[in-house]
């Protein structure tokens, strides 16, 4: 019992292999934190920094994901930090952003005007996600958020900081966060039905 | 006054749409008691970063009785997590980029030092 359990450890460590992970996910950890931090050099620190600390923390790596999505945890860990560091107040051009731009589909007594509510998505999530001129509209949409506003949604949606958590590291009140969060979602579902799901869905249903 | 809002216009998608003189009575009740669109989006995201009342996770559930457009709406702000929480599998699609060779080779560097620790 004892030394089948040595034996696993054993293997445990023979498998850690820090050379391979740089050639096979350095690129991809790479793009991600180029998203996410926008200077070269700058993701490059925060990709060796996450390498690093998987060395240093591999003991906890279970298996149960694959070793890329663990490093790639790590890695979000990271940029939370760096916004940490980072963190300053939201300059508030910003938050005019949207201000009213949507209201136009709405009518005057709140509900949606019912010719641009929003459509039924289809093809499903699920198999749009295999698509990778569907990741290009994505991008391109994430693109046209003000800066601020997409630090925020991607802390938020990709590295799933908690709201409390943010306000915290970027200075902003929890007010201010929810206008942001709102907008930015509120902005991406639209950029993503006109350019997406709108030439995309049989027919156009409404 | 302002001409009263139709809710509920032929063609309606939603569960409940005015078919009878039952469901228009229904529909304007529902309407006039549960937040209007614009507003319910705007709780939709809040829900995405905290949990809602009882009371207005209810009033959510009627309201998308009359208003199928709100429901979808939700069901996009999910939907647009999921993508959100997949774009690290899908880098390729955001950048061309790569790591130069001396960056690589700089990391395992790194990497060995932090092993020899």
């Amino acid at each position: 019992m004892d030394s089948a359990k040595s034996q696993a450890c054993t293997k445990r460590t023979d498998t850690i292999d820090p050379e391979r992970w740089v050639e096979e996910h350095g690129d991809c950890l790479y793009r991600y934190a180029l998203l996410r931090v926008r200077r070269p050099e700058v993701a490059e620190d925060l990709v060796q920094e996450a390498f690093c600390a998987g060395v240093r923390t591999f003991g906890s790596f279970r298996g149960e994901s694959s070793e890329r999505s663990w490093l790639c945890g790590i890695l979000k860990n990271k940029i939370c930090d760096y916004f940490r560091k980072l963190g300053r107040e939201t300059c508030f051009t910003d938050l005019e952003f949207l201000e009213d731009e949507l209201s136009h589909k709405f009518v005057p007594q709140g509900f949606w005007n019912h010719d641009l509510g929003p459509l039924e998505w289809k093809p499903e999530a699920e198999v749009v996600m295999h698509r990778n001129e569907f990741w290009e509209t994505f991008k391109n949409c994430l693109a046209r958020l003000p800066r601020r506003v997409a630090d925020v949604f991607m802390l938020r949606e990709m590295e799933e900081m908690e709201t409390a958590q943010i306000c915290d590291a970027l200075s902003i009140s929890p007010n201010n966060l929810w206008v942001m969060l709102h907008r930015a979602r509120m902005a991406l579902r639209e950029c993503l039905e006109m350019n997406w799901f709108k030439g995309h869905s049989p027919g156009g249903s409404v | 006054m302002s001409r009263e809002y139709d809710p509920s216009p032929e063609g309606n998608p939603s569960v409940l749409a005015r078919r009878n003189r039952f469901q228009t009575a229904l529909v304007k009740f529902i309407g006039k008691r549960t937040p209007k669109c614009r507003e319910v989006v705007r709780i939709l995201s809040q829900a995405m970063d905290s949990k809602l009342p009882l009371s207005m996770r209810i009033k959510l559930r009627l309201h998308y009785l009359i208003c199928a457009w709100c429901k979808r709406y939700e069901k996009h702000l999910h939907e647009l997590r999921k993508f959100a929480s997949s774009v690290p599998d899908h880098t390729d699609a955001f950048s061309e980029d790569t790591l130069s060779p001396t960056a690589k080779e700089r990391m395992k560097e790194a990497l060995r030092e932090t092993r020899r620790k």
